[in-house]
């Protein structure tokens, strides 16, 4: 018996699967993109995505409410610290940039006195 | 010869051997977080918030002028251009004599909730272009982006001219009217954006991740385990330079929700790059304002980035020298694919010494 012949039969479970995956995955693949081409697969995601969503919000927002009972910083709250550093951050480097653009000009004025 | 319409048991042997191969792929899948990534030396020479600016270490001086910068996506890990030894883009133009910078975007945080794709072109890249020609004492870069860095590219290079030498586009979607599968997935009144950036102030890596992934399912979630069971019957078998790709398909990274509702809504939604109607920071941002040389970089079958998304830009920018390469593969594998060291990396040096 060949050895393809012999794959064909075996019961490995591992060469089974690579045997079934090899044979269908063109049918499987076209079959997978025309639904999910199609603008109801589209619409149902986004409802599943939306739901999802709602029962996230309303696991985070029981979660704050329970850490602000119990006086306990919240996500929002480091969150907020975080966004107040970053800002920090902004304001030096716009004054970075205001003394590059100082240095620059002091330098070709000081290039154009010296000719 | 004979042909059995039975099973046959697999004797002792082939059964230890399958036992074996099994045992492999799960050590090859499970120990992938930890395949060495992104091994070039580099340096760091500017940092913002997360953002990081690296320049890559070169053995002597650089023998061409214009630095090269690379702008990655936001939602990939930057080592994408710096797989491994051997399989790197940054290793490849480091080794033709470039002195490349690039800038890795880092994890946001909840703190980065209102950090567009605005403040990014208009507040981080100028500056880290400032810190490039400050390290290298250039004028110019030759701005070099990628899939959304490439959008990003395109907007910096159309605000900031007189910076921009050259731009290199690697399958950067710029035209939404066509965007395929992504397109109709993100479309209006379907895709709940506003919720999901209200509900997460960073969007998990797991979206964009799984719609990637969904656009071709099949091949995604199953031939990757299939060819990797298949591989492992050779000896020859790279098993490294294999993790090291897995672990970047699977190291996703959250998007800043301002910067996700502002790449939904502006770009894909009411394609506004394309149209002529984006603003940044009251500016207008106009692909006629782009006048160095273009490359635009295209894949045959890129299912993120098709190319009906990505080829508007040669005809559009008010460059005078804007071609298009196209090449057979798919978004990724274009990049650090194994023909990527000779057929795209070699056109991409070409082109960068040609236009130096």
């Amino acid at each position: 018996m060949s050895k393809t012949e012999e794959a064909s039969h075996s019961t490995d479970a591992f060469e089974i699967w690579r045997q079934l995956y090899d044979a269908n995955e063109r049918a499987w693949s076209a079959a997978l993109e025309q639904a999910m081409g199609s603008r109801e697969f589209g619409e149902s995601s986004g409802k599943l995505l939306e739901t999802l969503l709602a029962a996230q919000k309303s696991v985070r927002e029981s979660m704050r409410t329970y850490l602000e009972t119990m006086n306990v910083p919240t996500r929002e709250d480091i969150a907020r610290l975080g966004e107040l550093v970053v800002g920090l951050e902004e304001k030096v480097d716009q004054l970075g940039d205001r003394l590059d653009g100082i240095e620059e000009a002091l330098r070709a004025k000081r290039a154009k006195s010296a000719q | 010869m004979t042909t059995s319409t039975r099973a046959t048991w697999p004797d002792a042997e082939s059964l230890w051997s399958s036992n074996d191969r099994a045992l492999e792929m799960a050590r090859a899948v499970l120990g992938a977080a930890d395949a060495p990534v992104g091994l070039t030396p580099k340096e760091l020479i500017w940092r913002k918030n997360k953002a990081r600016l690296y320049r890559y270490a070169r053995p002597g001086p650089a023998t061409h002028r214009t630095p090269v910068f690379l702008i990655l996506p936001l939602i990939n890990r930057a080592y994408i251009l710096d797989l491994r030894p051997g399989a790197s883009f940054v290793e490849f133009l480091v080794g033709e004599g470039f002195d490349v910078f690039l800038i890795d975007w880092g994890t946001p945080g909840d703190e980065d909730r209102a950090l567009d794709i605005t403040t990014l072109v208009t507040r981080y890249l100028p500056r880290a272009v400032t810190a490039i020609r400050k390290a290298t004492g250039k004028d110019q870069v030759t701005a070099l982006g990628y899939c959304i860095g490439g959008a990003l590219a395109t907007c910096f290079a159309a605000l900031h001219p007189e910076v921009t030498r050259n731009l290199v586009l690697l399958t950067a979607p710029l035209d939404f009217a066509d965007a395929g599968q992504f397109g109709r997935m993100t479309a209006r009144g379907i895709f709940p954006v506003d919720r999901l950036t209200e509900t997460f102030p960073t969007v998990p890596g797991q979206v964009p991740d799984i719609g990637s992934k969904l656009l071709n399912p099949i091949a995604n979630y199953m031939g990757t385990y299939q060819r990797l069971w298949q591989k492992l019957g050779d000896p020859d078998f790279d098993v490294q330079g294999w993790q090291a790709m897995y672990r970047w398909v699977n190291d996703s990274v959250p998007f800043a929700g301002a910067a996700f509702r502002q790449w939904i809504v502006e770009f894909y939604q009411e394609n506004r790059l394309a149209r002529d109607m984006l603003e940044m920071d009251g500016r207008p941002v106009r692909l006629a304002s782009i006048r160095c040389p273009v490359l635009n970089i295209a894949a045959s079958r890129d299912q993120i980035a098709p190319r009906a998304t990505t080829s508007i830009v040669t005809n559009r920018v008010g460059s005078r020298d804007a071609s298009e390469i196209l090449i057979e593969g798919g978004h990724v594998g274009i990049v650090v694919g194994r023909t990527a060291s000779q057929n795209l990396w070699p056109r991409v040096g070409a082109w960068l010494s040609e236009h130096d």
